[in-house]
């Protein structure tokens, strides 16, 4: 209430005072804390400026922290579905082999992403390594070719390796992941793509912290014949009798095809567990960033604050001292 | 000597365990597999898979796929099963009749096989809990 009487006379008195004489006042040792007022902008932020930064920094930190258990919750769910597809491609595994190494003449990456961002850098590594292996596995016999599933690997491999794309699939998503969804996408890659083997690339689920970017091959069934043939890992092959169907070749290939769908949903399912566990943690150090954004701003907008209370109250004191003396 | 029989299907593992003895319907017919059967990769068809334990046989509808067979060791990849004591007997005949029902209503070749391979599903369910009485 004082201060208010105060402000008010000094209000009134202002146009009596002249310039010159509030200059003498503020240079005089009785008045302190303004020796900074050398950048003129110090005393000229205004409180305001300040309060609509926190104002958004604060509901940027709402949003980051709902997203974040929006991602927590989606993770749970299918999670345990991934664990539970883990173990179907371990006997194809057994008995074909994964062999990385496989010299073939066309390959073919076929590269999991993300529809969404804000998931961290689990599409970057995955493009990278698509990257890699095309680099890898060109040369003169050689070639490779990209089948893309997801917008963020489309965005960044269409800028520098548009001729070498077969095809696009995107907003996988949009329904909950089943097998025969899967299973129809792997048949259109299986009928459009030639291939002699196709490396799946995408990030597998270890824990929620951490994703490792995997690579699993399929080999088709004149490969897998070649290198049966050959010795190496895959002899056992031999030593099993095919029974059912015609011939030994079209079980084969019914398996390969097979072994493909059941890779592929494995992995969409994994590169899933992993953008929802990779969205969490960058949500929660966003959160985190922004609370320290805030701590920051809350202590300038207190500094501010006080720097304008001082400010009226040198001026009122000075204007008043001013009319006494 | 026991067998060690893996099933497993895209969603999740229907049965993990030992068992005595299995009848699987493949391709090209009915095969049975007793401990130390020799090493074969085989297709399955849409039918039953008998396990025995203990002198006590079960059934499961399976839809198709892959099985291996060696050392003892039994897996079997579907696109899916289900155990014979988890089907509902009421719901299974009901939906043999609506598949038959679709397969006269089919028309085009492509309506036609969907309609079969239904059919056969159907019918493998029925067979699965009638076979365990």
């Amino acid at each position: 209430m004082a201060m208010a009487a105060l402000r008010r006379e000094g209000r009134r008195l202002a146009p009596l005072i002249s310039p010159r004489t509030i200059t003498a006042v503020r240079s005089s040792p009785l008045y302190p804390t303004l020796e900074d007022e050398g950048p003129l902008g110090v005393r000229h932020i205004s409180t305001q400026v300040v309060r609509n930064r926190m104002k958004s920094v604060k509901n940027i930190q709402k949003i980051t922290k709902a997203m974040k258990m929006v991602a927590a919750s989606k993770l749970r769910a299918i999670q345990t579905k991934t664990e539970n597809s883990r173990g179907l491609w371990q006997p194809f595994t057994a008995l074909l082999g994964d062999l990385p190494s496989a010299d073939v003449k066309k390959n073919v990456v076929v590269t999991i992403s993300s529809d969404k961002g804000l998931c961290g850098g689990i599409n970057s590594t995955s493009v990278k390594i698509s990257k890699g292996l095309h680099k890898l596995n060109s040369g003169p016999e050689k070639e490779t070719k990209y089948v893309i599933l997801g917008e963020k690997a489309k965005a960044q491999l269409v800028r520098d390796s548009k001729k070498d794309i077969e095809l696009i699939i995107t907003e996988l998503q949009k329904n909950p992941l089943n097998y025969t969804q899967v299973s129809v996408l792997a048949d259109e890659i299986l009928k459009n793509v030639e291939y002699d083997a196709l490396r799946i690339v995408f990030n597998k689920f270890q824990s929620v912290v951490s994703f490792v970017p995997t690579v699993s091959t399929v080999l088709s069934t004149e490969i897998v014949e070649r290198e049966a043939e050959s010795g190496g890992k895959l002899v056992d092959l031999d030593s099993y009798e095919v029974e059912g169907g015609e011939t030994k070749g079209e079980i084969l290939q019914n398996l390969a095809e097979f072994q493909f769908s059941c890779t592929m949903f494995n992995a969409v399912l994994e590169n899933a567990c992993s953008e929802q566990g990779a969205r969490m943690s960058a949500m929660d150090s966003s959160s985190r960033n922004a609370g320290d954004m805030l701590d920051r701003l809350t202590l300038t907008y207190n500094r501010t604050r006080q720097a304008s209370i001082t400010t009226e109250l040198i001026e009122i004191i000075s204007g008043a001292s001013a009319l006494e003396g | 000597m026991t067998l060690n029989l893996c099933v497993l299907t895209p969603n999740r593992i229907v049965w993990d365990s030992e068992v005595k003895e299995i009848i699987l319907s493949t391709n090209s017919g009915q095969i049975g597999v007793l401990p130390n059967h020799a090493s074969i990769a085989t297709a399955v068809d849409i039918g039953i898979l008998r396990i025995r334990l203990n002198n006590q046989w079960l059934t499961m509808a399976l839809m198709g796929s892959f099985a291996r067979i060696g050392n003892n060791e039994i897996t079997i990849l579907v696109n899916d099963a289900e155990k014979g004591s988890d089907i509902d007997p009421q719901e299974a005949q009901q939906a043999l009749e609506i598949a038959e029902a679709n397969l006269r209503k089919a028309e085009g070749k492509r309506q036609t096989i969907e309609e079969n391979l239904a059919l056969r599903r159907a019918r493998t369910r029925v067979e699965a809990i009638n076979a365990i009485l």
